[in-house]
């Protein structure tokens, strides 16, 4: 049953690569809703429960914690509607479906709001590989707006490599720096775009290791530190430091399985503060950090 | 026949609001208040309800919206009339939910909540006929109307609370709210305020010639000396242009200095300003007027400033104080998001 669930994840994962890793998540477990023989709306949530858990053993990015949360709240929600549990099911199916088409958009709607914010002649930087943003510098392009990218390497995977390449295709002018060579940078830089991996209560964001220091050096050069992130990706986390964000968002799913002593190893994110963030452009609209909090609230509450 | 009559009446009245809006930004400065401009503006809305043909609410917000385009399109630096196009559109969906019988809550904005909920993709097309809705959406209007009218006391009644005895308060140029804000706390205090003069046109003068007028000892300084003297200052109180989405400002030319003298002394820094000031913008592009003095040195005056969120204390409106994190809030409740590009 687990491999199954496994298998239909890691599929989902390959046949589209511009998938986010939420969208799978939740895709996977529609379908494992689907499948699903219990007979009670509680033996339904355990299950999913502990269909979630699997997925973060496989991949244990704060996305897919958020996706199944998101999916867990979808499933009480309409459960508070229709009391027979056969209805309920196929009411949850329809609107799970509804909700997968509409955030496929998510992503377009985001980079309809951000590419008016890319002027001609502006110079961006980048940290890591977003797919998220790569679609709005794709939208900006498209535009015909010219622009140079600059893109952090992005030890230890150098996923910036990726980035660059795909930011060539569009024939987009793109230099990789090196991590340690933010600071140096900024200087020349217009504004600085990154994604998240999951936007936080407080309206803070967990994204690729590096973040912070960029979101840092960017408030003491006085430019702008904008965020791009669908709304799925929002989490019912409220760290006040690095230290309190869990570890097992931190590390990979195979070193927390494998290693034993995690303070030899390297973190894979980090949590950068609502103050040092300008705006966040989500599929909801371009909210303040603190507008993050109501939207959540609006949900969970 | 009469009807024909009215539509020319119509044409004409919007005709001429227009050539007056396109006059008022260039000369030398602004001709009418935006008070009288967001009350205009809402009037003709009003006249266009009543008067234009149709149907539906889905072609009277079409219709709204094409004269709102041509009305921002005269004068795109004046948003009050695009905020109070706006309102209005705001107006009709909820008369037309309300008419529909479905709780105003549906029909809000976008939420994590409601894409889980919601049972279909929503198509609302507006195009149900109802018979009231004519009637309601003008009486909406003149509530409207009244709310405009009586914004500028509403502000000033909030001035005993903010304003105390010997206090020193600077403000920049000229403001009609503030002005207003200044007299009302000058019938029980006594207070100092200092007037930045706002070169080139210096509107500073008249602001300081009306509140002596009222008794308030005044002091004008040249804009040079602001940094100089805010140390003395107890409060900064400022009007403004327009208040943007992220609870930035854009203000007329030196108030970004105001503000970052003021942050470097620690002082508050209070905005007077009406909700129809209030904008969906985030992004502005500053309005430059050329002067060629002398052949060959070009001078370049722009007649706006932006003034960013982290050096605001609070915004004193109609409808009380607020921070400037909050304005997204106000905003979701005065505008619907899908109206925001007109």
């Amino acid at each position: 049953m687990e491999e199954c669930l496994v298998e239909y994840f890691r599929t989902q994962m390959r046949t589209d690569p511009d998938m986010a890793s939420a969208v799978a998540a939740i895709r996977t477990l529609l379908e494992f809703l689907r499948r699903d023989k219990g007979e009670t709306i509680l033996g339904l949530r355990e299950s999913l429960k502990w269909a979630t858990d699997c997925l973060t053993e496989v991949d244990s990015s704060v996305a897919v914690s958020s996706g199944g949360e998101l999916f867990l709240r979808f499933i009480s929600l309409t459960s508070l509607e229709h009391q027979d549990l056969s209805r309920c099911k196929k009411v949850m199916e329809e609107r799970g479906e509804l909700f997968l088409e509409k955030i496929s958009l998510s992503r377009t709607k985001v980079a309809k709001l951000c590419h008016t914010f890319i002027k001609d002649g502006a110079k961006i930087l980048t940290h890591s590989s977003s797919r998220v943003v790569l679609r709005v510098l794709e939208k900006a392009a498209a535009e015909k707006k010219r622009f140079t990218v600059y893109v952090t390497e992005s030890q230890p995977d150098t996923a910036g490599k990726q980035m660059a390449d795909a930011l060539r295709r569009l024939n987009v002018p793109v230099t990789v720096v090196l991590d340690a060579a933010v600071g140096y940078v900024l200087e020349k830089v217009d504004l600085v775009i990154v994604g998240a991996e999951g936007v936080v209560e407080s309206g803070g964001i967990i994204n690729k290791i590096g973040t912070y220091q960029m979101a840092v050096c960017s408030k003491a050069h006085n430019k702008p530190f904008y965020v791009v992130a669908e709304s799925f990706k929002f989490v019912r986390l409220y760290p006040l430091n690095q230290q309190d964000v869990p570890d097992r968002f931190k590390y990979k799913a195979d070193t927390l399985r494998t290693v034993s002593d995690l303070s030899d190893e390297h973190p894979m994110i980090d949590y950068t503060p609502p103050s040092l963030i300008t705006l966040l452009f989500t599929d909801l609209g371009v909210l303040t950090p603190s507008a993050v909090s109501d939207e959540l609230i609006k949900l969970y509450l | 026949m009469p009807g024909a009559d009215k539509e020319a009446d119509l044409t004409e009245r919007i005709e001429a609001f227009l050539a007056d809006l396109k006059r008022g930004g260039c000369g030398t400065g602004p001709i009418r208040g935006s008070g009288e401009t967001a009350r205009e503006t809402t009037a003709l809305l009003r006249k266009v309800t009543a008067q234009a043909r149709w149907s539906s609410a889905g072609d009277l917000m079409e219709i709204i919206r094409k004269e709102g385009r041509r009305m921002t399109a005269a004068q795109p630096s004046e948003t009050t009339v695009g905020n109070m196009v706006l309102r209005v559109l705001k107006i009709i969906r909820e008369e037309y939910a309300r008419s529909r019988g479905s709780s105003e809550e549906t029909d809000q904005q976008e939420s994590l909540h409601k894409l889980l909920t919601s049972g279909g993709l929503s198509d609302e097309n507006f195009r149900q006929h109802y018979v009231h809705l004519k009637a309601n959406v003008i009486e909406a209007i003149n509530e409207l109307l009244t709310e405009l009218e009586g914004t500028t006391d509403n502000i000033a009644m909030q001035a005993l609370e903010h304003i105390h005895s010997n206090e020193v308060i600077m403000t920049v140029g000229r403001s009609r709210t503030v002005e207003a804000f200044l007299k009302d706390a000058a019938r029980k205090r006594k207070f100092h305020v200092i007037v930045a003069e706002c070169a080139p046109f210096c509107q500073g003068h008249e602001m300081a010639t009306n509140l002596s007028k009222a008794s308030i000892e005044t002091t004008v300084i040249a804009d040079a000396a602001i940094f100089a003297v805010m140390s003395r200052v107890n409060k900064v109180i400022i009007g403004t242009q327009t208040v943007l989405a992220n609870g930035g400002l854009r203000a007329v030319n030196g108030t970004h200095t105001v503000a970052l003298a003021a942050r470097h002394h620690s002082t508050p820094l209070i905005v007077c300003a009406p909700m129809f000031k209030l904008s969906p913008q985030v992004v502005i592009t500053t309005v430059v007027r050329n002067r060629i003095i002398l052949s060959k040195v070009n001078v370049h005056c722009p007649v706006f400033d932006y003034v960013p969120p982290e050096l605001i204390t609070l915004f004193i409106s109609n409808i009380g104080g607020n921070a400037p994190s909050y304005i997204y809030r106000l905003m979701s409740e005065l505008y619907h998001p899908e109206d925001h590009d007109l």
